[in-house]
């Protein structure tokens, strides 16, 4: 336990702020018996920018939810603007609190957008041109007018998030609530939540593993580890202290990676087959191949449009050499996992496609799954088993391997993500890195030749994210890894792939990716930023180290 | 048992062609599914959970659009239960026009209508290749006797009994889309509100309709997550436990999803029910549609009653 | 197998509405409040299971599970089965709308039957609880097709044959639907044996 400096604004003396929040003694204890905090004392004031971290399974979700009164008070005391949370006190404060969960589709209830938006602030007793006035301002802000009378599933992932968040601003809160805003989206997306939220007047508190994203909004931090509150100071000061964020499992550290100033782009319209199944009319656009080893995967000209006719990827030649790491930038909806889902031969594209040599017919592409293992992006979609044993052991029985065989591989697997010793727990009530590592035991366990990796480090800590990166590093098998992480292409893959709108665009060695300043004016990868507080934070450290 | 009635024998020459026409016919749709598989893409990748959009249609004006959806409902919904009342073969064809002329005025694109009518296609065409041979005997109808099928007579009666329940069924199912696809789904369910259904329904099939398609979206990830991990649905052992686990993984996160969707609800200032602003008045107008709706209704049942052509 | 329009008489149909109406507006006064909405995202779940069709043999077949949803929602179970039924009916025609009184007596009287039952034997093992599950979900499967052949048959002796193929058509269903639901309890009773007990919920 550290000493807490709970009053850093009182010592420069100005912006002494009136108390919203003020928690003493807070514990709380699930019904399953797992304690999520313990004797919580925190004050907040009007105008505090929190940033709540901590490794995952901290507490930091269950605090959250007792400041605006979900989780009922079990002991210790809460109280909202100097009195303790009555009923009647609830339902007031919960309309000027915000609360924004990680699923979107959660807050997302009615029927179309502008429903959704409204039901906020129709529950607060405006009328309806204060509402439809609110409704239209708030998804203007988001980008989203254009599709008010849209229900949300009809949406993309990042705008159903925005969505979200216009919902909840609408009711003009004083108090802003996000939990991790920020996961699983694209560097554009982060940029519009940035914007919105450094513009935000009110108290922010804000739950993220990414501190270079809390890095401009937030000034004080809250660092909650085993549900205590081991820190609570300037947001300055922790970022500036090394061995508290590696004790947190905080340290993003271990990713500094720097943007270069040479770049070096590729032509996408040169490319070249391994297999010749046609001739193009003009001389350069078929380079000649370099290597000549068969190439396990092989695309040629290959697109794919979804039933409703949006464009799935569009002309793309690919050719995946054993042993190679690749990484598969983009923004959101460029086509990264439709790609994937048509290497996996999950979707019936046109053009050519090349398995080891052979081009693929129906019972070559049936057979795929043998030969590619996949791990999707939420592990909650992938595990199906009611034990780990069996979940990694599915695959290898589908495959109708020998007992003793399909024994031998899910031990070996297991051992592999470092999860041996649970093969009979359930994993539905494992932690967000261990079902990740588990998912990917479960297409180890098959022993493909390529494994393909969507967004894997998505919504983990770093310290879960650190021991990813050292299993994914001993792994032998041709790894595709489709990532928005710049630190994860740069320790992962030696060559990069970068899609934009259905097709790729680059195809060039990951240092020339990282050396490459021209993409950001084409998609919006904008991952300068980052390096920039990166940077930053880097001195703070050297200073407070010297 | 009285058979005085008429008796027809087929002859083996006219038997052996309807028996051709089925095996061309059957043929032909086979070789027509055939070709629509090939040309489908993505017929292996996942099976077809699609769930259409029941309010695509809302806002292309009408005379339904225009309608008052309490009226409109109010008025349709008993008309439907005047159609299931008729009885003769003659006055449903009537009906199923009347529906046809509805669904054409609506401006809703046929295709809506035709879903329907082969969602519940299974059902009917069993009612027509069976009631015909199962009905009892009455006195004085017209039995129709196959040759090799002497025991089985085809009651004609039998037959006309099962195309009206067909053509009734059709004549309601048509009337679905005009009736609850020409206003915003919220906006038709607020019409019923207004006819007394308790708002806590109400507010139920919303939310219900509303994560029908999350869901939706998660089984078919989950499903895709399964396949290439070599999973394929068979008649098996392994399919039904793998299936079993699926069933019991999507209830589970399901029960998740009610707590977390709740707390969302409750952090927007939820109360125990949803907010809504009072819909534009009744004219007259609405309630003189209606009023002609129950009135051919009513003509429908009466001539039907009095009139009664082809009834079995 | 849902009932369409156009078969049941109107006196039938008027009649199934009204037990029908009385069954929710009890089986609401059962639940809650602020049950209504959770109840409500369940049962898009079980709307979207009842659309996965399983293969039997060339043809493929859907599920009904009224016991499974009986043994999770308990008497919440007919309101679930109500709205599910009037969605269905909306979106897809499966069941028209003036036999959708008789369609939820024949899911949701099943389906509370069921779901007592289920409680009643479930007993605390892991072997007890698949037992009531099979149980359940065959149960339930086999009196919803008995009560359809019954409506059939009450509404003409015309029907009969047809009464007698429904019955024979949902032999292969009962059978698949008693291996699934006893996997299914299994796998809920093994990760998260709670939503299993709707008492304390």
């Amino acid at each position: 336990m550290h000493q807490i400096n709970s009053n850093y604004r009182d010592d420069s003396g100005q912006k002494v702020q009136e108390l919203l929040f003020k928690l003493d003694g807070l514990s709380f204890t699930y019904p399953d018996g797992k304690t999520a905090l313990r004797e919580i004392s925190l004050a907040i004031r009007r105008g505090d920018r929190i940033a709540l971290v901590g490794k995952n399974g901290s507490g930091k979700s269950t605090l959250v939810r007792h400041l605006n009164g979900i989780l009922p008070l079990q002991s210790g005391s809460l109280h909202y603007q100097g009195k303790a949370l009555t009923p009647g006190i609830l339902a007031a404060m919960r309309l000027n609190i915000g609360i924004l969960f990680q699923d979107p589709d959660n807050h997302l209830f009615c029927n179309s957008l502008y429903e959704d938006v409204a039901f906020g602030p129709m529950n607060k007793g405006l009328n309806r041109d204060q509402v439809d006035q609110l409704v239209k301002s708030c998804l203007d802000d988001v980008g989203l007018l254009h599709l008010m009378y849209k229900p949300a599933h009809q949406l993309s992932y990042g705008q159903k998030k925005r969505a979200a968040l216009a919902a909840i601003l609408a009711m003009q809160p004083e108090v802003l609530i996000l939990d991790e805003p920020t996961a699983n989206l694209d560097p554009k997306q982060e940029q519009i939540f940035k914007k919105l939220l450094s513009a935000f007047q009110g108290t922010l508190i804000i739950i993220d593993h990414d501190l270079l994203f809390l890095y401009d909004i937030c000034d004080r931090a809250v660092v909650l580890a085993e549900g205590r509150i081991h820190h609570d100071y300037s947001f300055q000061e922790l970022v500036s202290q090394q061995h508290a964020l590696r004790e947190h499992g905080l340290d993003f550290t271990f990713r500094f990676s720097c943007c270069g100033k040479d770049h070096h782009h590729l032509s996408a319209s040169s490319h070249h087959h391994h297999h010749p199944t046609h001739d193009h009319g003009t001389n350069d656009s078929h380079a000649t191949a370099a290597d000549k080893t068969t190439p396990i995967l092989e695309l040629q000209h290959f697109s794919y449009q979804y039933p409703d006719k949006t464009a799935g990827i569009i002309d793309v030649n690919l050719i995946v050499r054993p042993g190679e790491a690749i990484a598969l930038v983009g923004e959101n909806g460029a086509g990264k996992s439709t790609l994937a889902a048509c290497l996996l031969g999950l979707h019936r594209g046109e053009g050519f496609f090349f398995s080891r040599g052979r081009q693929l017919d129906q019972g070559l592409r049936r057979s795929l799954w043998k030969q590619i293992g996949m791990v999707f992006q939420n592990s909650a979609d992938q595990l199906f088993c009611p034990s780990c044993w069996e979940e990694v052991a599915f695959g290898p029985q589908q495959m109708g391997l020998s007992t003793n065989e399909v024994e031998l591989r899910v031990a070996e697997a297991l051992h592999n993500v470092r999860l041996t010793g649970y093969e009979k727990r359930v994993p539905l009530n494992m932690s967000g890195g261990e079902r990740k590592r588990l998912a990917i035991a479960a297409a180890l366990s098959m022993q493909p030749e390529v494994l393909i990796l969507d967004e894997p480090t998505a919504s983990l800590d770093p310290q879960s994210q650190e021991l990813l990166l050292d299993i994914l590093n001993h792994l032998a098998m041709t790894r595709i890894l489709i990532t928005h992480d710049m630190f994860f292409i740069r320790e992962l893959s030696r060559r990069t792939l970068v899609m934009h709108q259905s097709r790729i665009i680059c195809d060039y060695p990951t240092s020339s990716f990282l050396a490459d300043t021209h993409l950001q004016g084409i998609n919006g990868l904008d991952y300068t930023y980052k390096n920039h507080c990166l940077e930053q934070i880097m001195d703070l450290q050297d200073q407070n180290r010297g | 048992m009285d058979r005085s009635g008429t008796i027809i024998h087929v002859s083996s020459t006219f038997a052996a062609g309807l028996l051709f026409l089925a095996i061309f016919l059957s043929g032909l749709s086979i070789v027509l599914l055939v070709r629509k598989w090939h040309r489908e893409p993505d017929r292996g990748a996942a099976p077809d959970w699609s769930i259409p959009t029941i309010d695509a249609y809302a806002d292309t004006p009408s005379f339904f659009h225009n309608w008052d959806p309490a009226v409109k409902i109010g008025s349709l919904f008993p008309y439907c239960f005047l159609v299931v009342s008729l009885k003769s073969l003659f006055w449903c064809a009537v009906a199923l026009i009347v529906s046809l002329l509805a669904l054409f005025f609506s401006n809703i694109p046929w295709q809506r209508g035709l879903r329907r009518l082969t969602a519940m296609s299974g059902f009917l065409l069993m009612f027509l290749l069976i009631v015909p041979f199962t009905s009892p005997a009455k006195p004085g109808e017209t039995l129709i006797l196959l040759p090799m099928l002497d025991s089985l007579p085809f009651h004609l009666n039998g037959f006309y009994l099962a195309l009206t329940i067909v053509i009734k069924a059709f004549a309601i199912a048509l009337m679905m889309e005009p009736m609850l696809g020409t206003s915003s789904l919220p906006i038709t369910l607020q019409g019923l509100v207004r006819l007394g259904v308790p708002s806590a329904i109400i507010q139920m099939i919303l939310l219900t309709h509303r994560y029908i398609f999350v869901f939706q979206q998660e089984i078919i990830r989950m499903y895709r997550s399964m396949r290439v991990r070599g999973f394929t649905a068979r008649t098996d052992f392994t399919t039904m436990k793998t299936m079993g686990n699926f069933f019991g993984m999507l209830f589970i996160s399901s029960f998740d999803r009610t707590q977390k969707v709740y707390e969302a609800m409750l952090c927007r200032g939820y109360q125990g029910s949803f907010p809504t602003f009072s819909l534009p008045q009744t004219r007259r107008e609405d309630l003189a549609k209606g009023g002609l709706w129950i009135m051919i209704g009513i003509l429908l049942l009466v001539f039907d009653r009095t009139l009664p052509v082809l009834a079995p | 197998m849902h009932i369409s329009d156009g078969v049941l008489p109107t006196t039938i149909s008027l009649a199934t509405y009204a037990l029908t109406l009385a069954g929710t507006a009890l089986s609401l006064k059962f639940v809650r409040p602020e049950e209504l909405p959770k109840i409500a995202v369940v049962t898009s779940a079980f709307f979207v299971a009842s659309l996965i069709h399983l293969p039997l043999g060339p043809t493929s077949v859907h599920l009904l599970l009224p016991g499974i949803v009986g043994a999770l929602l308990g008497p919440a179970a007919f309101l679930s089965i109500f709205i599910g039924l009037f969605l269905q009916s909306l979106l897809f025609q499966f069941g028209g709308l003036t036999a959708l009184g008789a369609n939820a007596l024949m899911m949701g009287v099943p389906a509370l039957v069921c779901g007592l039952l289920f409680q009643l034997i479930r007993g605390s093992s892991l072997l007890s609880n698949t037992i009531a599950g099979a149980l359940a979900g065959g149960l339930g499967t086999f009196f919803s097709a008995s009560l359809l052949a019954g409506f059939l048959f009450t509404s003409g002796e015309n029907f009969l044959g047809v009464a007698k193929l429904a019955l024979a058509a949902h032999i292969p269903v009962i059978i698949i639907e008693t291996a699934i639901s006893a996997f299914t309890i299994s796998f809920i009773y093994r990760v998260k044996p709670e939503l299993l007990m709707w008492k304390q919920r």
